[in-house]
């Protein structure tokens, strides 16, 4: 039995000890949100945070992190409003099949999480673990500095009790 | 006059939500109850006879329900549209990674289990690996069968291995080249290079006792795959049923029909739905990849810089199969002479068998390969004529009236101008950038692409509701199709693009259409969908006119209301109805709810206009270690009206970058038939630190052949960055480098080679 803390809410199932988190999630919980792409760790396709931090859930063995809080792209829109990151991808071409963009979202919601001013440069370099074939990036970079200034413009009128 | 605002506006995805929240369903994120997991056993040896195949152990794994090998299948063969592939090798194998048997079990460990326990005995056999040596009179036929082939796009040729042998050209190149003053002649080697779209080949079958089969597969044009499996399965087209999924990139390679054909036996022998999903090693051996090539050109040129013959000659590898290649030979090798003037021209292109991993098609096939070649052969003549390459190309550019080297019309050309712009907006003019310690260079490069073409079938349909729907069964693989088309129905019913829905039906509810690809999407689907609507426009006039009791002439559509009004100019109509009122007023229609339905079929002519790309790439080469920097590139593109800029820059930046990696990193590399590259740690891409900073040139104002006088972009900015970077890097060094991907030990090498003077 795995248990874990899966976009806020505790989730449990059998799974045998090998066991790998992107499976755990696409397979024992039916969350297909994570994409499995290169398997080893390369494409970021299956990005998700535990406890904040992104990991490759491909290389991840869920048992390993028992108890730990998951966050998958499923779980980033609040109560179906979307994050500013996933409307910047929507409104800057920062995808065209998609199969990349959950890992990308997870990876640049962390980004502006710990750095929400970054540098052009700084994005290209934050991003360098996603690797994306149809958009060149290009779109990529915009929708993520597009999200940096929209939650600097937005900060002061954040609601604080939420 | 027409007031377009649904078209040229920079709509967003309505896709958009599902796919930044996880919910757009792929083909390996769909399952069915009771499915079970399919995997395959491949090849280990590139060319062998399999002496004995025992699969009892296998199918005492527990959870394991049904274990084939080609003993258990029809003797036949599959294809797009040559047939020379066995679903399962039968007797012997002719590539490593190709699949031998197959298991269907309860979870993927099972399957993976069993698959350890297969038993094969293989004798090796001497195996092919260079397409040159495969030609070659004594080399062993690899396919002794290939007269017997159903799909050959000609009687065999008679050379060795060769099953297209397809010529282009125009005049007669001995009288051009006895014309010529000089004579000169480069031969050039592209790679074999993966799609990489992110997203692996996956499928679904249910083969159901009805008889029917119930297909989920990210593949692109579902309609010639179904023909595809009827002809392997000998089932009636009917029986077949391909459902809508997210594509997660295409690039060409995902047109393969790769392990459906065999998903459904797994489904038959087991009586359950399968899955099968390769995973990303599988992907870069085993799966649909682009042809490597190996070219040569001679031109024969006046003094004054006038081409006035040029032969070309291009071997592709093929690998073991040409099953993957819907019309056989690749028909983007007619571009090897360019987009020049030259009266006397032949292209000969010989499509090969060899023991290596069967290609497939990727984005514009054949294009980057001959484009690399003709036009670092165009820069190599201009300098060893002492000719500026910008000024060399303008000499013989196609003006308007020419016909292109193998005999094109096209009317409205636009090559002169699309370089010019390119070539201004890189500066080419101005000194190049001076750094010191490195070697600086630019390059140009121009080809062109004509939109494919194919056939169509839409339906647009409006209820009480007065929502559009737009229904079809096509695919999207990441372009934005699916927005445009929606974008050509708002315009022609005059509603905002947000209120018209799609509905993807599968293929057993309407006719044939054709896939993605071949940048025929906007032309060939744009014209039936514009067709459909404009259909549904005439029927809701007519049905609208007795309610307003005004003649149909004086009626037309306005913000989603029939108005009756003398001219569309006048502010205000003194009667409307809502388009959902018009329509709930309507008889049932025999697609569902009450409303008004239109269909429309088009069949798309060969476009008696084409479409230039001119790029310019500048370089930065560090002498002490060859490393090769883009610093700067420039795409211009000819360019009809754009209907969804933000879409059409999207599918330009994603060319370019592609063109990029193929350029510069990317490479399967084999070691005796065996590819050695298999993950993306190997077959490197470019990551978000590669990419240079890039302008974009629209040359606005051609009439392409797709609606509002549009032309397609998909394709074409992926064809001559290679080139372009190429050229540059020549101009860098000094010394060309003919053979891609542009390595900086390749660079070292010319370097070296330049100061020794060889
Ligand atoms: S699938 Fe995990 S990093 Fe590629
Ligand atoms: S959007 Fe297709 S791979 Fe990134």
């Amino acid at each position: 039995m795995v248990k874990l803390k899966i976009n806020g809410t505790e989730r449990e199932a059998q799974a045998p000890a090998q066991r790998l988190l992107l499976d755990f999630l696409r397979y024992d919980l039916g969350l297909t949100g994570a994409k499995e792409g290169c398997g080893v760790g390369v494409c970021g396709a299956c990005t998700v945070l535990v406890d904040g931090e992104l990991f490759a859930s491909c290389l991840t063995l869920a048992a390993a992190i028992e108890g730990a809080e998951v966050t998958t792209i499923e779980g980033i829109a609040d109560q179906g409003r979307l994050h500013p990151v996933q409307q910047a991808f929507i409104d800057h071409g920062g995808f065209q099949c998609g199969i990349c963009t959950p890992g990308q979202i997870i990876a640049a919601k962390a980004l502006l999480d710990f750095n929400p001013q970054p540098t052009e440069d700084e994005i290209k370099q934050w991003m360098m673990g996603n690797l994306c074939r149809c958009t060149g990036y290009y779109g990529i970079i915009n929708s993520v500095a597009a999200a940096a200034r929209n939650t600097r413009n937005n900060a002061p009128r954040q609601p604080t009790d939420d | 006059m027409a007031i377009y605002s649904a078209i040229g506006s920079s709509i967003t995805r309505g896709e958009g939500p599902d796919k930044v929240t996880g919910k757009s369903l792929y083909a390996a994120d769909i399952t069915l109850p009771g499915m079970l997991w399919g995997k395959a056993l491949r090849s280990p040896f590139p060319h062998a006879r399999i002496v004995s195949l025992d699969t009892s152990r296998a199918r005492a794994v527990p959870g394991v329900r049904a274990v084939i090998t080609a003993a258990d299948l029809p003797d036949s063969l599959v294809g797009r549209r040559l047939r020379d592939m066995p679903v399962l090798a039968r007797g012997v194998v002719r590539f490593a990674g190709e699949k031998v048997a197959a298991v269907a079990a309860d979870d993927p460990a099972a399957a993976e289990e069993a698959l350890l326990l297969i038993d094969v005995e293989y004798e090796e056999l001497p195996p092919i690996f260079d397409a040159a040596a495969a030609m070659s009179p004594g080399a062993p036929a690899l396919h002794p069968a290939m007269s017997s082939y159903e799909g050959l796009p000609q009687p065999p040729s008679g050379i060795n291995n060769v099953f297209a042998h397809i010529t282009w050209g125009q005049g007669d190149v001995a009288q051009g080249f006895a014309e010529a003053d000089l004579v000169f002649e480069h031969s050039f080697n592209a790679q074999l290079m993966h799609q990489a779209y992110i997203e692996p080949h996956a499928c679904l079958v249910s083969a159901e006792p009805s008889g029917k089969a119930q297909v989920w597969v990210n593949n692109k044009d579902p309609y010639a795959l179904r023909e595809q499996l009827a002809a392997v399965w000998g089932l009636p087209e009917e029986r077949i049923v391909l459902h809508p999924c997210s594509i997660g990139g295409d690039f060409g390679g995902k047109g393969s029909f790769m392990d459906a054909p065999l998903c459904y036996y797994l489904s038959l022998h087991s009586g359950r739905p399968v899955k099968m999903v390769m995973d990303y090693i599988q992907e870069l051996m085993a799966a649909n990849p682009r042809h490597p090539a190996v070219m040569t050109i001679k031109s024969g040129v006046k003094r004054d810089g006038a081409l006035v013959a040029r032969q070309a000659r291009v071997v592709f590898d093929s690998g073991a199969y040409g099953a993957f290649k819907p019309t056989v030979y690749l028909r983007g090798a007619d571009h090897l002479c360019g987009v020049y003037r030259i009266p006397h021209a032949r292209i000969d292109s010989y499509m090969v068998y060899t023991n290596n991993v069967p290609k497939g098609h990727m984005r514009s096939p054949a294009k980057p390969q001959v484009v690399f070649a003709v036009e670092s052969h165009t820069d190599l003549i201009a300098r060893e004529m002492g000719l500026d390459p910008y000024e060399f190309r303008r000499i013989n550019l196609l003006r308007d009236g020419d016909s292109s080297p193998v005999g094109h019309q096209w009317r409205e050309i636009r090559a002169d101008e699309t370089l010019r712009r390119a070539a201004q907006s890189a500066g080419w003019d101005t000194p190049k950038p001076a750094k010191p310690g490195t070697l600086t260079g630019r390059g140009l490069a121009i080809t062109d692409l004509s939109q494919g073409v194919g056939r169509f079938a839409a339906r647009v349909s409006i209820g009480a509701s007065g929502r559009p729907k737009l229904h079809m069964a096509f695919w999207d693989t990441g372009t934005g199709s699916h927005t445009v088309l929606r974008q050509m129905v708002a315009q022609e019913l005059s509603v905002p693009v947000d209120e018209v829905d799609i509905e993807l039906l599968d293929t057993s509810e309407m006719p044939f259409s054709s896939g993605s690809g071949g940048t025929r999407v906007t032309y060939t689907a744009g014209q039936a969908v514009v067709g459909a609507a404009r259909e549904l426009r005439r029927q809701l006039i007519r049905a609208a006119a007795p309610l307003l009791d005004s003649p149909e002439e004086d009626v037309s559509l306005h913000s989603g209301r029939v108005v009756v009004g003398p001219s569309p100019q006048r502010p205000a109509y003194y009667r409307t109805i809502a388009i959902g009122e018009v329509a709930a007023h309507a008889p049932a229609a025999n697609h569902g709810e009450a409303g008004i339905v239109a269909e429309y079929e088009f069949a798309s002519e060969p476009p008696d206009v084409t479409s230039f790309c001119a790029q310019a790439a500048e370089v930065e080469i560090d002498p002490e270690t060859g490393a090769i920097t883009v610093t700067r590139f420039v795409t211009a593109h000819d360019v009809g009206a754009i209907l969804n800029p933000l879409l059409h820059q999207g599918q330009v930046e994603g060319g370019v970058i592609q063109g990029l990696g193929y350029a510069l990193m990317e490479e399967l590399q084999t070691e005796d038939g065996h590819i050695s590259t298999l993950s993306f740690g190997d077959y490197k891409i470019p990551t978000s630190a590669d990419i240079p900073p890039l302008t974009t040139v629209l040359v606005e104002g051609a009439s392409g052949p797709a609606p509002y006088r549009s032309k397609g972009i998909g394709e074409s900015a992926n064809i001559p960055v290679a080139a372009a970077i190429a050229n540059a890097v020549t101009d860098a060094i000094g010394a060309p480098i003919t053979n891609l991907p542009l390595t900086a030990e390749k660079a070292m090498t010319a370097i070296k080679n330049r100061e020794s003077g060889n």
